[in-house]
């Protein structure tokens, strides 16, 4: 604060250029982003919960794998939501998505592989395969209707994709008639859904390399630069060519794709589909985005921001409960972060316009 | 200023004759100007005198309903902004249509991006070293300096931010620079330095078409003045000797016949 202040009285005194849009130091950027301080604020949470957890039981190789489990799937949606917002644009369906995805992949494995009198089954290897291709094109399809009905029906996205929430969800409730797919063959957790690759998850693996590929897309591709200038400025962005409403079909593909990709982990992970426990998913991946700097409005895009508000949350879940509070107070704990994330944002930029 | 014409190589940007009605609505009944390479032409009128139309039809966006389109010394038919811009005319908005969470570099080369080679080239890599360097040949060009060009373009000043759609403009058009109230949102200093851009475009030796309201300033740095009223041309001259009250005069409509 000292800094600008000087910044400012030097700036009057020196006509000639306004020089007020100095960027700091790469290093000094780096730790001014809210990603920083999220996953600095995640960092101090599990010291915090390792140290009051008995024998510290929460650092243990076993949490700390059910801790990267539980974060997977929440963060591949917060990632597809992410490049969305980066656009401008929003998914409500995110969670319905991973439901309806879930349940075609599931349906085609039970299909495809015949399950013998003492459990064994047989082709589990190609009907993994063919599930994991339904539950991919189901939420790339998925996507595309959102995108569509976005970029050309010009229907607002969050009305949009409140409305495909409910028609997918009624979808996966007729195909499943209400209950849940099981039953899905156990060779499926033990090779991918439970499986570990060192210590870290297979699945959250999978997660955090599509995290990876987003951060490198938005951070060095045109592709990326050219999802920003459409959440920065639509109008600028198609005055300069870009072809908008193509973009916005393609992003909301790809964070459908994602959300299939996280519907195969869910029935993978769990042996069965779990329909009625993704109601909050969306805004969960919401709150993960906008936590970790990701702008509403577009035009800024946070894929490390995603990754460390994903892993507020988790690390909220557990902790809470390893300590013997009641999980209930996660979610009070995470809308307060939001909250406070956002609105301490909110008075830095206004005093920078004030400046 | 007069030497400037001496060197221009024939017509830039041109119109003449042009019509376009909408409707019931006569837009345009009789438009023409004309700028030549390296030369400043103000396009001044009233409100609802058609200027706006006027910029449209020269940006490809509206096709006139008769008249002529002249570009780079040949006639064209404009249906697209893609199409005049092929044709070397860009245009600086009034809005500016930067993307204000970009940096200069990103925004300079907004649907223009160079890419990197080989591999890197087919997963979309940017090439953002190359775009740095040509961003900065291309404000240095123009006398623009930045503080720096990899700041969003947000926390950059007005006139900074007219410059860089400036620069950008200039930077992908080679016949004509179309410009929409370059100045009316800047104060007094920064208007002063925009204008002191225009002059240095044209002396890069593109034509310039300048709408605007802020007559004294406009005036000061155009060749030509070409004033629209009721969708036509009412005056079409040299800036040398025209005073504002005379512009003013032929904008509202009362010495058209004096110039006829």
């Amino acid at each position: 604060m000292v800094d600008a202040a000087v910044a400012e009285a030097r700036d009057s005194l020196s006509n000639e250029v306004d020089t007020r849009a100095v960027p700091r130091s790469r290093w000094r950027e780096l730790l001014a982003t809210r990603a920083s301080a999220i996953f600095l604020l995640d960092v101090l949470l599990f010291i915090v919960f390792t140290v009051l957890s008995s024998h510290g039981v929460f650092a243990s190789l076993a949490d700390v794998k059910a801790l990267l489990l539980a974060g997977t799937e929440a963060l591949l949606l917060a990632v597809g939501l992410s490049l969305m917002l980066g656009a401008g644009i929003f998914d409500l369906s995110l969670g319905a998505n991973l439901v309806l995805s879930s349940v075609v992949g599931a349906k085609i494995i039970n299909a495809l592989a015949i399950t013998g009198p003492n459990g064994t089954a047989t082709h589990v290897g190609v009907a993994a395969l063919a599930g994991v291709g339904g539950a991919l094109a189901t939420g790339a399809l998925f996507g595309l209707v959102n995108g569509s009905l976005i970029a050309y029906a010009r229907i607002n996205s969050l009305i949009a994709t409140l409305g495909t929430l409910g028609i997918g969800m009624g979808i996966a409730y007729v195909v499943t008639n209400g209950s849940d797919v099981a039953g899905l063959p156990t060779p499926l957790q033990q090779s991918f859904g439970l499986r570990t690759v060192g210590p870290i998850p297979l699945p959250a693996l999978v997660a955090l390399a599509v995290a990876a590929v987003a951060w490198l897309s938005v951070r060095f591709t045109r592709f990326g630069t050219r999802t920003l200038a459409i959440g920065s400025s639509r109008v600028a962005a198609s005055r300069a060519g870009i072809r908008v409403t193509r973009y916005i079909v393609a992003l909301a593909a790809l964070a459908g794709t994602f959300a299939g990709i996280a519907g195969f982990i869910d029935i993978s992970h769990y042996g069965s589909t779990v329909v009625n426990g993704h109601a909050n998913d969306a805004l969960n991946a919401v709150t993960a985005a906008v936590i970790g700097g990701t702008l509403l409005e577009g035009g800024r895009v946070s894929i490390p921001g995603a990754v460390w508000g994903t892993a507020l949350a988790v690390i909220l879940q557990g902790g809470l409960v390893v300590i013997g509070v009641s999980s209930y107070y996660q979610l009070m704990a995470v809308g307060g972060a939001l909250i406070l994330a956002v609105g301490l944002d909110r008075f830095t930029v206004q005093r920078r316009e004030q400046g | 200023m007069a030497d400037v014409d001496q060197r221009s190589a024939g017509v830039a940007i041109a119109a003449e004759h042009v019509r376009k009605h909408f409707g019931h609505v006569e837009a345009l009944r009789d438009a023409s100007l004309q700028a030549s390479f390296g030369e400043v032409v103000a396009l001044f009128g009233d409100n609802g005198a058609g200027k706006s139309t006027f910029l449209r039809v020269l940006q490809g966006i509206y096709r006139p309903d008769s008249g002529r389109i002249v570009v780079n010394n040949a006639q064209v038919a404009l249906s697209s902004v893609r199409d005049a811009q092929r044709l070397g005319v860009d245009t600086v908005h009034q809005d500016l249509s930067l993307a204000p969470d970009l940096s200069v570099i990103d925004n300079m080369f907004l649907g223009h991006e160079v890419l990197r080679r080989r591999s890197l080239r087919a997963v979309g890599a940017l090439d953002r070293r190359r775009m740095a360097e040509q961003t900065e040949a291309a404000l240095r060009e123009l006398s623009i300096s930045l503080p720096s060009l990899r700041v969003p373009v947000r926390d950059l000043s007005g006139g900074q931010r007219q410059a860089v759609a400036v620069a950008r403009a200039v930077m992908w058009s080679s016949a004509a620079l179309l410009m929409d109230e370059p100045t009316a949102a800047l104060g007094a200093r920064q208007s002063e330095k925009v204008c002191e851009l225009i002059r240095t475009v044209a002396s890069r030796g593109l034509g310039v078409v300048v709408v605007s309201h802020d007559l004294p300033r406009i005036l000061s740095i155009a060749d030509r003045v070409v004033v629209l009223w009721r969708g036509a041309t009412v005056l079409d001259v040299p800036s040398k000797g025209l005073t504002v009250p005379d512009v003013v005069a032929t904008m509202v409509g009362y010495r058209q016949e004096a110039h006829e």
